[in-house]
């Protein structure tokens, strides 16, 4: 049994490795050429040049687009001997659009040699877990971004080394791994800076793990060593710095600050802060339409989202490493899309957790399904037929009947255009003979016609698309949506909580009065509470920009109103402050029905152990009130992510699921207005997320129980 | 735990009012544009104070606040569908949820899970097949089309409240009058309804105000002007003045502060009641 396990294994690891390189083989053919790949193939050049006439002395002083060291650059040019010499790519400043007339016969070596250090990234990671492989062979950011002249691949591959070679330290304690570790960070630091970051996981890891030991001494050393290591390696595989290696490093590391400050093409993208996750939620698919023969990036995404505590617990340095990564990215302000290669290994392993966790839910519910047959009293079951059958008739009519018949006008193309034959039955009719197969299904095009088509399924992909990513241009209303549901309901606990805390101290004045003060925002209306703000964001005769102009560009409220402008980050705040200032009451009166329910024994038990106000709060309030506040806490944030009416007053179209569908479908709205089928399906989706979070509200306030005893 | 120190007194009350400020803030912008007599369109400066207080734009919007329709018309049609709503809502909802409550029958769960779901869908959720369905049956741009699909909307979570009220009544009342002969419909009528009737006024009172401040979808349904709520018309001025429409935004504030009392009223009175229910009983 066991030995037949391993079979599959291995043959399974096989398949995983084929898949990595068709895919990589066909993006290296069929890739356009991109930004940078003609300044790196022209690096790889200086390189070949240097080899083939064996000027070694010249590796001293080249490195062209030296604000990355050269090692990758290095490979490149490698990969280049065997290739005819070419005259050298000409100098182009890094804002010009990418080089279209690149010589196929150097860039297909080139473009190769990155695509086998992509595949041999993907079999390592096969091997240490063939699912997590299988999501990286398929990723197809990682495809793109390791199959083209970039500096990708290289770092890619030793970062994951470097993160193998510990684990195998920690295990064994064995210096040599130890040293392995080290000299690929070296190897890392020398392709591209920014896949160091894995060495900042792996010493917190490190530190967490000694500190449990309690062996921080040992720590502390072996740390030293290894970062030695790997600063000489570094050092060696970077020929650049010998002959002046303190200007020129700090050359390359201030080249990068001020680029990603002050460079023209970071500006003009204009990108906000949580952008790296939009392109988790992206694919290239959408910019290069035949490379790719489908996207699983953003399940890859979702599933590593699922797999995140299972990951933690399994090999904590993972999610260490995807934490630092992600953290530095939404901090750094270039936020290129080949950034988020750097944790692409560790997105796949917790996918793989993801698929794991979610196999063993499903088969935890198989098993509990069988157990959980109760017996029905027949006799209750009839008595209640009478009081079932009017309510459900209504809840059917009112309710169930138009999310079902939703679901039809998805599978048609009903628009404004048809909406004379689609009042006059022409849904139906499209429906029927479309499903009993009487007409063929037409292609959801977008196109409008003048009679009810019946689409199928075929629209739902590019709706969800255009949910996802934008359709390509790399802006994820479901990411920003999810993101809203989270972040406001954060700022909205928290300030509920500690607005509680602050009235429940014992002897605070005028509580009955600030209660009834702060109960206001949650008593009116949110689309008032929204203009109330809007009176004060709106551009125009905003309370904001009026005082902008009154006290000039100088003022406080002048500087403000022009980076709002400028910075969509910045942006958001005129969005979350009004949806903080509608939610907060209710998470304060959640709070301070709760801290009314903890026995006041509780505290003089902890007063009498001598604990201080933190450690009261951290070790006694906070527990017991938790389970008290997390269904208020997920109560809000359904409503968060239906947020409708906030943004439907400050007119951005765009802020959540509910917002679009209602825009697409209104007859003088957007995107020419009058889509209905397109807001059935992006209707449909929602359903779909919400009985994602409906059943978390169900696990979490155990919502049911009371019905279960009754 | 003792009495909070000075120190902390103080501090805690400098916290208060900096929230308090904020949550005043934006409140204090309306008010400033309802009693400020001086605007005649957009506010063009800005002023902490109004410029001329004056009454003249409360009276203004007590007459006739949008286009030609007298604010009575308005507030009937707002009473109407708000209370059509809640009360249809009600009625359609409360032998699913007696039934939920007092009976185990199969596939309840999945039943419970339906209501809980479709209690948290977003309006828009159900407002694009309602708008396909009530324009195939001709009847969308009346009144009553509203009142249906408030209800509509307010449905399951009325059901799920209801359920709620009606278990927390003790069975046992309801056996002893099931011993003494009454029918299952009996014992609801006389006893379990009276005793749940002020949990269900509840439930209704939030279904009104669900309709009472609705104003996207409304306008999508409705195109006469007599047909339009109070919260539809404030929607209709904002977007005049985007527009560039005539109307001083004294106006604006006005009808904004007008209809908002009677509400602030109802949560301040029946605010952890309230809670309560919006936490879906979750918090029993």
């Amino acid at each position: 049994m066991k030995r037949f396990e391993v079979l599959i294994r291995i043959l399974f690891i096989v398949l995983v490795a084929f898949i990595a390189w068709s895919l990589r083989a066909r993006a290296v053919e069929k890739l356009s050429i991109d930004f940078d790949e003609d300044d790196y193939l022209r690096a790889g050049q200086e390189y070949t040049h240097l080899i083939r006439t064996s000027n070694w002395s010249g590796f001293l002083d080249t490195n062209y687009r030296p604000e990355h060291p050269p090692l990758a650059k290095i490979v490149i040019g490698l990969s280049l001997l065997s290739a005819p010499e070419k005259d050298l790519i000409r100098d182009a400043p890094t804002t010009s659009e990418p080089n279209r007339y690149l010589p196929r016969e150097l860039v297909r070596p080139a473009r190769t040699t990155n695509a086998i250090l992509g595949w041999l990234t993907v079999l390592l990671l096969a091997i240490v877990n063939p699912v997590a492989g299988l999501a990286l062979a398929t990723h197809t950011f990682t495809i793109k971004y390791v199959s083209q002249i970039m500096l990708e691949a290289l770092p890619a591959l030793t970062s994951f080394i470097t993160v193998l070679a510990y684990l195998q330290f920690k295990k064994k304690e064995k210096t040599n791994w130890l040293i392995t570790s080290g000299i690929f960070l070296g190897l890392t630091a020398a392709s591209k800076y920014l896949y160091c970051v894995v060495g900042i996981a792996i010493l917190m890891d490190w530190f967490l793990e000694a500190k449990s030991k309690e062996q921080i001494k040992t720590f502390f050393r072996q740390a030293l060593l290894w970062g030695v290591i790997a600063f000489a390696i570094f050092f060696i595989a970077n020929p650049f710095l010998w002959t002046n290696p303190i200007g020129r490093l700090q050359e390359s590391v201030f080249y990068h600050a001020q680029y990603s400050s002050s460079a023209e093409e970071v500006n003009r993208a204009g990108y906000p802060f949580w952008q790296p996750f939009n392109w988790l939620f992206f694919s290239p698919i959408a910019w290069h339409q035949d490379v790719f023969l489908f996207a699983p990036d953003i399940w890859i995404t979702l599933l590593a989202v699922i797999g995140l505590a299972r990951l933690w617990k399994r090999e904590r340095v993972y999610v260490l490493w995807m934490g630092v990564a992600l953290l530095f990215l939404l901090f750094w302000q270039t936020k290129w899309p080949q950034y988020i290669i750097i944790f692409t290994v560790p997105l796949s392993l917790s996918a793989a957790e993801g698929i794991a966790s979610l196999w063993n839910q499903l088969l935890e519910w198989w098993k509990n399904r069988q157990v959980q047959r109760t017996t029905i009293n027949k006799n209750e079951a009839r008595r209640a037929i009478p009081w079932l059958v009017p309510g459900l008739i209504a809840f059917a009519i009112f309710t169930i009947f138009p999310l079902i018949f939703q679901v039809i006008v998805s599978m048609t193309d009903f628009n404004s255009a048809s909406i004379r034959d689609g009042f006059q039955g022409g849904i139906w009719r499209a429906f029927w003979e479309g499903i009993t197969g009487q007409i063929p299904i037409s292609e959801w095009d977008g196109s409008r016609a003048n009679s009810v088509r019946f689409t199928g399924l075929t629209s739902y992909p590019f709706v969800f698309n255009e949910i996802a990513n934008g359709n390509g241009s790399g802006y994820s209303i479901l990411f920003f949506n999810i993101m809203w549901a989270v972040v406001s309901v954060i700022l909205q606990g928290g300030l509920g909580l500690g607005v509680a805390l602050l009235l429940w101290q014992r002897g605070v004045k005028l509580g009955k009065f600030w209660q009834a003060l702060f109960i206001l925002p949650w008593a009116i209306p949110e689309m008032i509470g929204a203009l109330m703000w809007f009176n004060i964001f709106q551009e125009d005769w905003g309370w904001l920009y009026l005082a902008a102009e009154k006290f000039g560009a100088d003022s406080f409220f002048g500087v403000f109103t022009r980076n709002l402008e400028n910075s969509p980050s910045l942006w958001l705040i005129t969005f979350l402050l009004p949806a903080l200032w509608y939610g907060f009451p209710f998470m304060m009166l959640a709070a301070s029905t709760g801290l009314k329910l903890i026995p006041k024994e509780v505290y003089d038990a902890a007063s009498m152990d001598g604990a201080n106000a933190m450690q009261t709060f951290r070790y006694v309030t906070l527990p017991l009130l938790m389970p008290l506040l997390l269904p208020a806490i997920i109560v809000r944030g359904i409503f968060a992510f239906n947020q409708f009416y906030l943004f439907q007053t400050f007119y951005f179209l765009e802020g959540t699921l509910a917002t679009l569908s209602y825009n697409v479908f209104n007859p003088t709205g957007y995107f020419g207005g009058g889509q209905f089928a397109t807001s059935a399906v992006i209707n449909i989706i929602t359903v779909l997320i919400l009985i994602i979070f409906v059943s978390m509200f169900n696990r979490w306030s155990k919502a049911e129980e009371g019905v279960v005893h009754a | 735990m003792h009495k909070i120190s000075t120190l902390k007194q103080i501090i805690t009350q400098s916290l208060l009012t900096l929230i308090g400020l904020f949550v005043l803030l934006p409140i204090w912008g309306m008010i400033r544009l309802a009693f400020d007599g001086s605007l005649k369109g957009r506010p063009t400066e800005f002023r902490f104070f109004p410029k001329e207080w004056s009454l003249t734009a409360f009276l203004q919007v007590l007459d006739r606040p949008y286009q030609s329709v007298e604010f009575s018309v308005l507030l009937k049609n707002s009473l109407i569908v708000s209370f059509g709503a809640a009360l249809l809502a009600i009625v359609l909802g409360i032998s699913l949820a007696y039934a939920f409550a007092r009976f185990r029958f199969p596939a309840r769960k999945q039943g419970l899970f339906a209501i809980l779901l479709t209690a948290f869908l977003p309006p828009v959720a159900f407002m694009t097949p309602l708008y396909i369905l009530l324009s195939i049956l001709q009847i969308r741009t009346t009144l009553f089309a509203l009142v249906l699909v408030y209800a509509s909307f307010a449905l399951p979570f009325c059901i799920w409240n209801m359920r709620a009220a009606f278990q927390a009544i003790p069975k046992e009342i309801e056996e002893a009058a099931f011993l003494d002969g009454a029918g299952d419909f009996q014992t609801f009528l006389n006893i379990t309804f009276p005793l749940a009737l002020p949990s269900i006024a509840i439930s209704g009172l939030i279904a009104f105000l669900m309709a009472y401040s609705e104003f996207a979808i409304g306008w999508l349904f409705v195109d006469k002007a007599d047909n339009v709520t109070l919260a539809m018309s404030i929607y209709a001025i904002v977007q005049s003045q985007y527009s560039g429409g005539a109307q001083p935004w004294s106006y604006l504030g006005s009808l904004v502060i007008i209809i908002s009392i009677p509400v602030i009223i109802v949560f301040l009175i029946f605010q952890y009641t309230l809670l309560e229910r919006m936490l879906f009983g979750s918090a029993e």
